[in-house]
């Protein structure tokens, strides 16, 4: 039996890391819609909640990374739009990231990161892509008005993009997975 | 039965917190995010130093220009017609300032930090230094979400001011737009100004939209003009609100004629 003193600080522990937790999905869908000075390429920002799920699914099962991305997909798309939804392109990310770390292709230094954080913001992209092609072969009525525009805005997107967020990957990911370490250290 | 019950002694917290997890992403993303929108005008709001707006001077000037083009054109048509419309875009609910930009990478949107509070509706037209900018899309008590006319998904009937050719313009996702005209031969000039036109449903008619930079009479059934828009998007700062209800109802019942039976 621990004695009670360690187990209330056991618990204690376990409400700061869903505080941390929570807490850091809110601050970045706090600063997705900021652009201070480095985080704007032609209007495109960094896709904090893609490093986010990168950086919870390193150390975990591919199917919490694909809960992860499911999560912050959805509340991405309560920011914006419900459709193209962006629970896709995160859950994919978060299923990758778990699978390259398990099969030991991927380490978790930042460099590592940052380049897995720049091939999955393509990725990304190519999935919100997809699904407004999907539309448009689909339905009557489609947002773009044709294959070409789409393909070329989703060139200028994801190049943009996973620069700023390889870029920043290392500004959110060092100090959440320094926490999440701490903790399942102490555990 | 025993197995069940064995996953779930174990797994009960578990699939408890994930449920809770996708429950409330599932409420944010129904509600349009207007709870992480009120904490971002919340946090935001002490950086936000003065209440008045500047104008950026060289596009107030453009603007007011645009105006007079439309103002004249305007003119010279109602002399010939009978029945002529109200054109309300001058009035104004309430300036505001842009907080936040897309939080997205595919939807061209701004965050404003007016919404209910100050009689902000969904459908209301946004204005800035030079001629629209979007429309209101989202509504929350603090904020409110303008949908660019740069969103490739935004259509806008619009007309040449000079020569009245009509035509619709889609967003490019920046600074220019492309217009596909209706006629075959549209009379268009490259420094034309662009107006919205009566086919708009979302948008009242004569507000400017931009210049002609060039008209491309090779490409598809008719021809495509490049326009730029006169608002610099992506250096804005105040925005000025206008009310606005888009008609939805545009097959509507004929006028009454009126004779002398039922005069």
């Amino acid at each position: 039996m621990a004695p009670y003193r360690s187990r209330r600080s056991a618990t204690n522990r376990q409400v700061w890391n869903w505080v941390v937790t929570i807490g850091s999905v809110f601050f970045c869908l706090l600063i997705l819609p900021v652009r201070l000075p480095g985080m704007d390429i032609v209007g495109v920002g960094p896709n904090w909640l893609l490093i986010w799920v990168v950086t919870w699914s390193v150390n975990r099962m591919p199917w919490e990374g694909a809960i992860a991305g499911i999560v912050l997909g959805l509340l991405q798309d309560g920011l914006s739009a419900p459709f193209p939804t962006h629970t896709i392109g995160l859950a994919i990310a978060g299923i990758l990231t778990a699978r390259l770390h398990q099969r030991r292709f991927l380490q978790e230094d930042l460099v590592s990161v940052a380049l897995v954080v720049f091939g999955l913001a393509v990725i990304t992209e190519t999935t919100m892509a997809l699904q407004l092609t999907a539309q448009y072969l689909s339905s009557e009525d489609p947002l773009y008005p044709s294959l070409g525009i789409i393909w070329q805005y989703q060139q200028r997107v994801a190049l943009s993009s996973a620069i700023l967020t390889s870029l920043w990957a290392p500004a959110l990911y060092y100090p959440l997975k320094k926490w999440w370490d701490r903790y399942r250290l102490n555990e | 039965m025993f197995a069940l019950r064995r996953w779930w002694d174990k797994n009960a917290l578990k699939a408890g917190l994930i449920f809770l997890a996708i429950g409330t992403a599932l409420g944010v993303q129904q509600t349009n995010g207007a709870f992480v929108n009120e904490a971002f005008q919340f946090l935001a709001h002490p950086f936000r130093g003065n209440a008045t707006p500047e104008n950026i001077e060289n596009s107030y000037i453009l603007d007011l220009q645009q105006r007079v083009v439309e103002l004249e054109n305007q003119n010279q048509k109602l002399r010939e017609l009978i029945d002529y419309g109200e054109n309300s875009e001058l009035d104004i609910t309430t300036p505001a300032a842009v907080i936040g930009r897309s939080p997205d990478n595919w939807w061209q949107q701004l965050t404003l930090n007016k919404g209910t509070k100050a009689d902000v509706k969904e459908g209301d037209f946004v204005t800035g230094p030079g001629g629209l900018v979007g429309r209101i899309t989202a509504v929350t008590p603090h904020t409110s979400r303008v949908l660019l006319l740069s969103d490739p998904s935004s259509q806008i009937g619009a007309k040449i001011s000079r020569s009245r050719s009509t035509g619709y313009i889609r967003g490019g996702a920046g600074s220019q737009a492309t217009m596909q005209f209706f006629e075959k031969i549209p009379d268009a000039k490259p420094g034309d100004v662009v107006v919205t036109s009566s086919f708009s449903r979302l948008f009242p008619q004569g507000v400017p939209i931009g210049r002609i930079a060039s008209v491309d009479s090779e490409t598809g059934p008719a021809p495509v003009a490049t326009i730029q828009l006169s608002v610099p998007v992506s250096n804005l700062e105040w925005v000025d609100i206008h009310p606005y209800t888009p008609k939805l109802d545009v097959d509507a019942a004929p006028a009454k004629i009126v004779t002398d039976d039922n005069l």
